[in-house]
């Protein structure tokens, strides 16, 4: 995890993301590389990745935001953190 | 643990007494004490408080589950799939579907989760129950086996095909072209209400059609629930086991000594005993990352459902050895923990799936 109050933005939690699946599944990934359609991931990481965005982030993911397209790719998940944060009222660092 | 847990314990063990033997010859669990429990919350532990749950943690409502499953592995049963349908709509729901299911299953309302049909057991992506929009309300179609609890639910939780996608339909029982058939005979946790459901052109309002979308998501989530209960009530067994064989082997005396003297008997005490541990720290350890909001926790609650189930399975055979005849009366704690920890190996992920999960997981992750 990143340094408390470090400012959230597209570009750090996509950095983020970058560096959680590099170590995990032990490859390369791009921000916009289909990480199913590759196999670069499995169905129980889908929920790996759930979990960790909503601890890194402090957001809840849950109902319609649980559908597999906001976890294709890093941009997608970047976007939909963002997004939660402001619905969810976050404001803190991550 | 939370106090209501606690004391929780000390009802359900007086509810439950000496009464499992029975209800598992008859195949049925008195309805009312389902209901009782459900309305006090503790058939689904972790709901949060402002849905009229309890709030526990995974820990808490593992340990409770255990204790539960040392008892009665259909009450236990009962208990992992009102679980299951509670973390699935808590995840799947949206916030008005939440707030409208969520009190329901924390006020005596029982519930079941199908996913499994005919032709999708281990391969839950063939499935093919369908569920379709028409005007403003949408049909369902199809047909669930084995599905735990269905005899006593008022709500079935189903995993169904929509037009591009898999999605979780909330499925009152009592709806005009539902049928429940009751499995009438099932090798083991026998009053656990389990039964085949069909739905003929099924008439829901949309909303009963939770948010989430996508099969491998709303799988893995329904079943990392119902994984790490399953795990919990097979360290029931295993307690219940090792106490029944400990108790026995103390006092039953063959070749002039009791049967604990013997060393090929102590073995299998032994044994016993490292079974229990084994299992419990692998759900210890599931439950600790599950509380801790850790990624980890996937891969963990499958180990310890593999684990857990397999150390049952192979416990209850070691404590019927020790028991022989003593146990072998079909209603015997023992002999039912030999039939019930025999299908923990299959359900929620058969041993062979977790070990094809664990492998890619290995494979994935080893430097
Ligand atoms: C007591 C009980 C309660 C249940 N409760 C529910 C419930 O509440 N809801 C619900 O939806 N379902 C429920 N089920 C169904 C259960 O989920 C399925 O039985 C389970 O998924 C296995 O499917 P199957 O029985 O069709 O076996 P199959 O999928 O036909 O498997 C048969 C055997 O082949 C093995 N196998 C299959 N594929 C592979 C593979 N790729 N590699 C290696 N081995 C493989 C399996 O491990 C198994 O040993 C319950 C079943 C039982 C027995």
């Amino acid at each position: 995890m990143m340094a408390d109050h470090a400012e959230v933005t597209e570009r750090t939690v996509v950095a983020e993301l970058l560096t959680f699946l590099e170590e995990r599944t032990k490859s390369a990934v791009t921000e916009d590389q289909d990480l199913f359609a590759t196999g670069a991931v499995s169905s129980m990481f889908a929920m790996q990745l759930v979990v960790h965005l909503e601890e890194a982030y402090d957001v809840t993911i849950v109902g319609g935001d649980l559908k597999q397209v906001n976890f294709r790719t890093v941009r997608a998940m970047a976007e939909l953190v963002l997004r939660l944060r402001e619905a969810q009222g976050v404001t803190g660092g991550a | 643990m939370p106090d209501a847990l606690t004391s929780a314990r000390d009802l359900v063990g007086t509810l439950v007494a000496d009464r499992a033997d029975a209800w598992d010859a008859a195949g049925r669990l008195p309805e009312d004490l389902l209901r009782d429990l459900g309305g006090r919350g503790l058939l689904c532990a972790e709901v949060p408080g402002s849905y009229g749950g309890l709030g526990a943690g995974s820990r808490d409502s593992g340990e409770f589950t255990a204790y539960v499953g040392s008892l009665c592995g259909s009450l236990r049963s009962i208990m992992t799939s009102q679980g299951m349908a509670a973390w699935t709509v808590r995840r799947l729901g949206d916030q008005d579907q939440r707030a409208a299911y969520l009190p329901r299953l924390t006020s005596g309302e029982l519930a079941a989760v199908g996913f499994s049909e005919p032709d999708a057991g281990s391969d839950l992506s063939a499935m093919t129950t369908s569920v379709r929009v028409e005007d403003d309300v949408v049909v369902l179609d199809g047909e669930k086996m084995w599905v735990t609890g269905a005899c006593y639910a008022d709500l079935l939780v189903v995993f169904a095909r929509s037009e591009d996608d898999v999605v979780v339909v909330v499925v009152p029982t009592a709806t005009p072209g539902v049928t429940v058939e009751r499995i009438p005979d099932p090798l083991g946790c026998r009053a656990a209400g389990h039964a085949n459901v069909r739905f003929s052109s099924v008439r829901l309002p949309a909303s009963a059609v939770l948010g989430g979308t996508g099969l491998s998501l709303l799988a893995t989530t329904a079943l990392a629930y119902g994984r790490i209960s399953v795990a919990w009530g097979c360290v029931g067994i295993l307690r219940a086991c090792l106490n029944a064989a400990v108790t026995h082997a103390r006092t039953r005396e063959q070749f002039g000594k009791p049967l604990a003297r013997h060393q090929l008997v102590a073995r299998h005490l032994a044994e016993l005993l490292v079974s229990e541990q084994v299992a419990t720290r692998a759900c210890e350890h599931a439950s600790d990352l599950w509380d801790a909001r850790s990624p980890d926790l996937v891969t963990a609650v499958v180990l310890a459902k593999h684990v857990a189930a397999g150390h049952a399975a192979r416990g209850a055979a070691t404590a019927t050895q020790v028991l022989a005849s003593a146990g072998a009366a079909h209603g015997h704690v023992v002999a039912r923990a030999y039939r019930d920890a025999k299908l923990m190996e299959i359900i929620e992920g058969s041993t062979e799936i977790c070990q094809l999960i664990l492998a890619e997981h290995a494979v994935a992750t080893v430097a």
